[in-house]
């Protein structure tokens, strides 16, 4: 082996080699790096209620002036809904339900009572960015029992708390209350329903959303409290809940522009912001596997150029007895060398250039956690293996061909 | 491998020739092993094409030539490397020597792949051809005629059925060409060898059983 590397080394070029070693390296570190800054800071953008995997468009009819005098039917009706559920750009579809009854919740703390008159909303449990408890599942809704409930569970939005601890709290020199602290809270509902059936019972507040902006209850409880109390009354939707796949798709505004609907909050635009980030480290991604691409091109011209220039002496090797496999070996073996030493360089300098921008992350966003670094390890193994294979069926081939 | 045969072969550039007069070019010659031929050859003849032909290097000819009844047309590369290790030794014309490794590399690099001789034998090799203080001077700064011997050594450091001479001694003197000569037939019959030598002039004196001229 020594001897025959002795031979085939000649008409080596530092050079080249030398060349293609950093355009390699270049390649591999932006294509590494453009996907590990992706990874560490799609959840600045994301949070936790998920816009980066599921983005979710609140869709409402739009209200005028015109509308409000003349009456017009706020409700989506069922071949709206089956309409907006055929758009390409929509994945699924879920309803809001609003309660038929009325509802008064009152609330008493340290000897001071508030109360107020409100509604109840519901909305498919999937499409809920926190979990409703065991019993008030979807799929135990059959056994629920107005009748002998005690306490249904709520879910608020975020919004609230903060309305009530930076506006209201403040002002009037209340405490201001933690996530914690609220869901201790009791509150005490009264349902009216038609003839003026009522309920009283416990709600208690299990959850805070970000992406619904109403007071939920769980679908079940909504269904069974809706069936009891107003049995007459149909509830049709008049907000849908739309999970869209990508929500810069132009479709989109055409679709609820042509239809006057309206959406509420701003999914769309963190949603947009994360679709930015992904076209953006998408291209970077690209240009650092054009010039992969081109660095393998690099080292394949200087190994045909070696072996050409060394045809001769492969060519009295091939003579004398060595098989095309002993021969190719050397120059397979030097371009796997130079891929893992460039895989590991890259590696480097991608967690080096990682701490620097990761510092500057976290003054930005202080609660921003680390993105999994697995899977930037494991393009870089799949794009060093991917180019040594390459590597080794050309070698092989074009010695074969001698 | 037991026989080598050839069956109305003849080179593609003599195909228009009328004028062909040879015992081997379009006749049905078999070479058996364990016997010794020299093939004469004048210029042109076509010596070096045949050579090409039975160590696989070229295939430009008509007719068909057999090792063991098998075409050789149809052998695939791993059965060339396979015979060109261990069944057929061919000392090169134009040697095909590297002329940047030393004279005993250039037989290590055949004897590593076969593992066929020990240093002690090679050592002796190089002594009784001349050439031992030679030993680590590089190819390319020897003469052709040792040169030649390095050759030859090269091409005694495998196991063969046949070893297929080309002009070995063409730059050599008798006394060097002789030791060549019995250095050649001592691993042959070791070996149960057959030797096919050519010459275009000058060549071994060998008691051959057969002279072919081309």
């Amino acid at each position: 082996m020594k001897l025959i590397w002795k031979l085939l080394r000649q008409h080596l070029s530092i050079g080249q080699f030398v060349g293609f070693f950093f355009a390699n390296l270049f390649g591999m570190l932006i294509v590494l790096l453009s996907l590990q800054f992706y990874e560490d800071i799609i959840p600045a953008f994301s949070g936790e209620d998920g816009v980066m995997k599921n983005t979710y468009m609140i869709v409402s009819k739009s209200i005028s002036a015109a509308s409000t005098l003349g009456g017009e039917a706020q409700a989506f009706t069922e071949t709206d809904v089956r309409e907006f559920e055929q758009q390409s750009f929509a994945r699924r579809v879920g309803l809001f339900t609003a309660s038929q009854y009325q509802v008064y919740g009152s609330l008493s703390m340290g000897g001071m009572g508030m109360g107020t008159d409100m509604f109840f909303e519901s909305v498919p449990d999937d499409f809920v960015d926190s979990k409703w408890p065991e019993d008030f599942t979807a799929a135990r809704a059959e056994s629920l029992d107005l009748s002998s409930l005690n306490e249904v569970p709520i879910i608020l939005p975020r919004s609230y708390l903060a309305i009530y601890n930076f506006g209201f709290a403040q002002t009037k020199n209340l405490p201001k209350l933690s996530e914690g602290v609220v869901s201790m809270i009791q509150l005490d509902l009264r349902l009216r329903g038609e003839g003026g059936v009522e309920r009283s019972l416990k709600g208690r507040v299990v959850g805070f959303s970000t992406r619904l902006n109403t007071v939920l209850v769980p679908q079940a409880f909504m269904q069974a409290s809706n069936k009891a109390l107003a049995p007459a009354s149909q509830a049709a939707p008049t907000r849908l809940i739309v999970e869209v796949n990508n929500p810069a798709d132009d479709a989109i505004a055409t679709f609820i522009q042509d239809h006057g609907y309206e959406l509420e909050d701003n999914s769309l635009e963190a949603g947009r912001a994360t679709y930015f980030l992904k076209v953006v480290a998408g291209i970077i991604m690209a240009v650092g596997l054009l010039i992969s691409a081109l660095s393998f091109y690099i080292l394949m011209l200087s190994i045909y150029l070696l072996v050409q220039k060394n045809a001769e002496k492969l060519q009295n090797l091939r003579l004398i007895g060595y098989s095309p496999a002993r021969i190719s070996l050397p120059y397979q073996l030097l371009t796997i060398g130079m891929n893992a030493l460039v895989l590991l360089l890259s590696f480097v300098l991608v967690f080096w250039i990682r701490g620097l921008y990761l510092e500057r992350l976290w003054q930005m966003f202080p609660q921003l956690s680390e993105g999994a670094v697995t899977n930037t390890i494991l393009l870089g193994f799949a794009l060093f293996i991917l180019v040594s294979f390459f590597n080794i069926i050309a070698i092989r081939r074009k010695i074969n061909h001698l | 491998m037991n026989t080598i045969t050839l069956h109305h072969t003849l080179p593609c550039v003599f195909a228009q020739r009328t004028d062909i007069h040879s015992d081997l070019w379009q006749h049905e010659v078999q070479l058996e092993r364990g016997h010794l031929y020299l093939i004469e050859a004048a210029s042109g003849t076509g010596k070096s094409s045949l050579c090409s032909y039975l160590i696989g290097y070229r295939n430009d000819y008509e007719g068909r030539i057999a090792f063991d009844e098998r075409d050789i047309r149809t052998l695939r590369t791993f059965e060339w490397t396979c015979i060109r290790k261990h069944s057929l030794s061919y000392m090169f014309q134009e040697l095909r020597l590297f002329p940047e490794l030393t004279a005993w590399e250039n037989v290590q690099i055949k004897n590593q792949l076969t593992g066929f001789k020990s240093e002690t034998e090679i050592n002796a090799y190089f002594e009784a051809l001349g050439i031992a203080e030679r030993r680590d001077t590089k190819v390319g700064r020897m003469s052709f005629g040792q040169q030649q011997r390095v050759a030859l050594i090269r091409s005694l450091c495998q196991p063969f059925d046949f070893m297929l001479a080309d002009e070995p001694v063409s730059h050599l003197d008798n006394a060097n060409s002789e030791i060549m000569g019995e250095l050649m037939m001592e691993e042959a019959r070791r070996q149960g060898a057959g030797v096919i030598v050519t010459s275009i002039g000058h060549h071994m004196e060998l008691p051959y059983e057969k002279v072919f001229k081309l």
